[in-house]
């Protein structure tokens, strides 16, 4: 970096990325929290001139869009480039080039894979037995190993690549891991279903009818995908409705 | 009274961790049911709450502008609202207001990123200096703890409402109540392996999982 920025604007800029979302409107979708979490650098890089510092600023706050733990890679290259001095116009075009990549990464890595299977594995820690607060103190810590470490790992990438983190990005190969993901989630989703199925707590419980018609939903979900989401829900809605207006009734 | 402001502001808490603050995913069900299980002094059914939820909720993420149900104020106002009777009712009744609560969350979050934009700096604007970023970014925190707040509050006091008179009429047993619930979350199970390429791909390791599973809970 041409210009060096100490330890703790650095530390700064990357505390303030855990609020990236906090103002996340339809408009600059992360463009305010983005501008947000760069305020300590830019402030540090403009040496105290207001009209360096406010032209600094401007230059974030447009539209920016990327996956929440992933920004922290293009937060991290575009305060090395600011600390390079690199124009205006190359930082945006940066931006705009990255945030497509950093969404849908992001989306299959954490949301589509790496949540739900340590989600689903801390319920069926329960499912099997276990006693509730280590099943979910098992999910916090280990989400919130991969999620900080996500989250360090990006912002350091930016910072020591700055416009190169495509190169980085393709050398940690994030869909792939993703793929494996998806893989062990699958795994996964089928010991939770065993043990939904035949547990402590499981629907055996209930009775084979109810393990029967939960089965068949099952493959609805699995065959018709998230179209069958609000269905589902609205028509569990309804059946505690009927349930109810039969207990009333009766 | 003040029991109610309590679970609001632990709704509204965690609102916030669901997409503003750190998304360390304390707002998921699994987690804020046994949370607020803990302040009303039932974290049992609060995590059994939660867990329900979470299945319903598994493929329910915040991303990108998508309108989402809000796991956290459902959850929290679902374990609050079962607290209103000890029938056994009380659970399949409460798991409902809190997947009609998880949708007025999610209305409400759509309708908070519509202010937002409206004070969101534009890099023309005489105005869009630090001051304003700040300004408008904290405002944005402070109304999305705010929001989830009053969403939990107003649904706290509806869902007991609906419970305390419901619950008594309930005829089903624990386990056919939880056979009825489980039911409608094995389509969100679905639709997540749906989601992970389907079954025809994933087939082996699913059948390896689902093996290991039932005898995994036939054994215990």
């Amino acid at each position: 970096m041409k210009a060096s920025l100490p330890r703790r604007v650095i530390a700064a800029t990357f505390a303030r990325s855990f609020l990236i979302q906090g103002s996340w409107n339809y408009h600059s979708m992360l463009g305010t929290g983005f501008a947000y979490a760069m305020l300590p650098a830019l402030r540090r890089l403009s040496n105290g001139d207001a009209d360096v510092y406010d032209a600094a600023v401007r230059r974030h706050v447009d539209h920016f869009n990327a996956h929440p733990y992933l920004s922290n890679l293009a937060l991290g290259a575009a305060v090395r480039l600011e600390a390079d001095g690199a124009d205006p116009e190359t930082i945006k075009r940066f931006k705009t080039a990255v945030r497509g990549p950093l969404g849908g990464l992001g989306d299959s890595l954490v949301w589509a894979t790496w949540l739900p299977m340590l989600s689903m594995m801390a319920m069926t820690l329960w499912w099997l037995g276990l006693p509730g607060w280590l099943a979910v103190g098992f999910f916090v810590i280990a989400y919130n190993l991969g999620h900080v470490g996500l989250r360090v790992w990006a912002f350091r990438i930016g910072l020591r690549e700055g416009r190169g983190v495509a190169k980085a990005l393709a050398q940690a190969d994030l869909a792939k891991l993703a793929g494996r993901l998806a893989s062990i989630s699958a795994l996964v989703l089928g010991v939770l279903g065993g043990a939904m199925l035949t547990g402590p707590r499981g629907l055996m419980g209930a009775g084979p009818a109810w393990a029967a018609v939960a089965c068949i939903a099952f493959v609805i979900g699995d065959k018709v995908g998230h179209r069958a989401w609000r269905p589902a829900a609205i028509a569990t809605i309804a059946a505690i409705t009927l349930v109810l207006g039969w207990g009333v009734v009766r | 009274m003040i029991e109610l402001a309590k679970i609001a502001l632990l709704g509204g808490g965690l609102a916030v961790d669901g997409t503003t603050v750190g998304q360390f995913m304390l707002s998921r069900p699994i987690v804020a049911g046994p949370l607020c299980g803990l302040l009303v002094g039932d974290p049992a059914s609060g995590l059994i709450i939660g867990v329900l939820l979470e299945i319903y909720l598994l493929v329910s993420f915040p991303s990108g502008g998508a309108q989402f149900p809000e796991g956290a104020t459902a959850t929290v106002v679902a374990v609050a609202a079962a607290t209103a009777s000890e029938a056994a009712g009380a659970l399949p009744i409460a798991v409902a207001v809190g997947l009609v609560w998880g949708h007025v969350g999610g209305v409400s979050i759509t309708e908070m990123r519509k202010i937002n934009g409206r004070f969101a700096p534009e890099p023309f604007q005489a105005n869009a200096g630090a001051s304003r970023v700040v300004s408008a970014h904290w405002g944005g925190i402070a109304l999305d703890f705010v929001r989830g707040s009053v969403v939990t509050g107003v649904g706290v006091v509806v869902g007991r409402a609906v419970v305390s008179r419901a619950a008594a009429a309930w005829p089903l047993m624990n386990d056919e109540s939880l056979g009825l619930l489980i039911v409608g979350a094995a389509v969100s199970a679905g639709i997540l392996l749906h989601d992970l390429g389907g079954f025809r791909k994933r087939r082996l390791l699913f059948g390896i999982g689902l093996a290991l599973g039932v005898l995994g809970g036939s054994l215990i």
